[in-house]
């Protein structure tokens, strides 16, 4: 495989940095059966800097999907420490189902993701399956702002 | 702090499975060709709703173990083993439908792509199928990998933290997709919150923890004598008990 460039981010698995390198973008099969690409923008990170604040900024990952929709993270981050990890956009198609799912999954997530950076842990076991997607718009995210 | 990790994403069997390498040195990215067509040959072979896949064939009918694929065999052999070793907890003849693999197959994947990875310059490697992981190896610092468990009765805050040797496997109610069926009465049914299981192949690991999700506490009497596996229950009620030697690592602190 070639060379590619070597980006450096955190991510939802404890203080690790990620390695993100070129690929192209994996389909994602929905429940529905149709497929959209993995990644609208892969790079698409929009970080929203506010330096006069004591070092806390805030960041929107790339959209990505997951098995009901399009989801992407944002995190707000104070110096090096990640202080809010929510959602920046949603979409799940409004079908009952994947809503309640979201409404149980996503919640947990972003608790899973503050809690690896202060317990040190490479994974969940017994998380949820939305977790990889939300853990690569994390990246992107935190990406985004440096870290 | 910081340590450098490769991410791949898989998607197959209706979830994504996260490859993640932990590399000595960075160079270049490692060739994860080998470990995605492990994974996407057994989304092929093991799905039960594909009508021409070989398990699908099996549940029909038409063919047996002994005329399927090399892997679907050693998948049968291998949950005849696990239905033995569960007192027949863990029975994918029982489940309704027909032969239903898929509580051993999705472990048994990860634990063949992580495989495929041995021959890598790195340190370790995660292989993370919806919360089942199995794993090579430490991290870059030489530290066994840490990994939480989820609580079930909150499952934004970890139960445990458990200290990796090689596999674990969480089944638990709570999960998405998760069924949970008594083979005794073919209903659904879980005696505890949660089932997590820890031993050095991923398959058998995932089998047991659906077997002693089912099962319950005293599932813990049949991992017991099973050399290298350790299991932990947490009930309904929020109390835990285990098998001898389940490595937690550290009780998470307040506000866990």
């Amino acid at each position: 495989m070639k060379r590619a460039s070597i980006v450096i981010a955190g991510t939802v698995a404890g203080l690790v940095a990620v390695l993100e390198f070129h690929t192209t973008p994996a389909k994602v099969t929905l429940a529905g059966g149709s497929t959209l690409p993995a990644a609208n923008k892969p790079a698409a990170a929009t970080g929203q800097g506010s330096a006069g604040t004591g070092g806390t900024r805030s960041a929107t990952g790339q959209q990505v999907n997951y098995s009901w929709g399009v989801l992407s993270v944002k995190v707000t981050v104070s110096g090096r420490r990640l202080t809010k990890v929510g959602l920046g956009y949603l979409n799940d198609g409004g079908n009952p189902r994947s809503q309640f799912i979201d409404r149980q999954s996503i919640p947990l997530l972003e608790q899973q993701a503050m809690q690896a950076q202060s317990a040190n842990i490479q994974g969940v076991s017994g998380a949820s399956y939305t977790s990889a997607g939300f853990a690569q718009s994390l990246q992107s995210a935190l990406h985004s702002l440096g870290m | 702090m910081t340590q450098p990790v490769v991410r791949e994403l898989v998607h197959v069997m209706g979830t994504v499975i996260t490859i993640d390498v932990f590399p000595i040195e960075v160079t270049e990215r490692p060739d994860f060709t080998a470990a995605r067509n492990v994974l996407e040959r057994a989304n092929e072979a093991f799905s039960t709703w594909r009508p021409d896949s070989p398990v699908s064939r099996m549940r029909r009918g038409e063919i047996t173990a002994a005329d399927a694929p090399p892997e679907v065999s050693a998948v049968v052999a291998a949950c005849t083993i696990a239905r033995e070793l569960s007192g027949g907890w863990f029975d994918p003849w029982a489940m309704p439908g027909g032969f239903d693999p898929t509580g051993y197959v999705k472990g048994w994947a990860a634990q063949h792509a992580l495989a495929e990875l041995a021959g890598l310059p790195i340190a370790g490697a995660l292989v993370n199928a919806a919360g089942d992981i199995a794993s090579l190896g430490t991290q870059p610092s030489g530290a066994p990998f840490r990994i939480g468990i989820a609580d079930p009765a909150d499952p934004r805050r970890l139960a445990e933290i458990v200290e990796l040797t090689a596999c674990i496997a969480t089944s638990g109610a709570y999960e998405r997709g998760s069924h949970l069926i008594d083979p005794r009465s073919g209903k659904p049914a879980a005696r505890v919150a949660s089932a997590s299981v820890v031993g050095p192949d991923l398959g058998l690991a995932d089998a047991l923890a659906t077997a002693v999700a089912v099962a319950g506490a005293d599932g813990l009497a049949f991992i017991e004598p099973i050399a290298d596996y350790e299991a932990l229950v947490i009930g309904h009620d929020g109390r835990r008990q285990s098998t001898s030697h389940f490595p937690i690592a550290s009780q998470p602190g307040p506000g866990w």
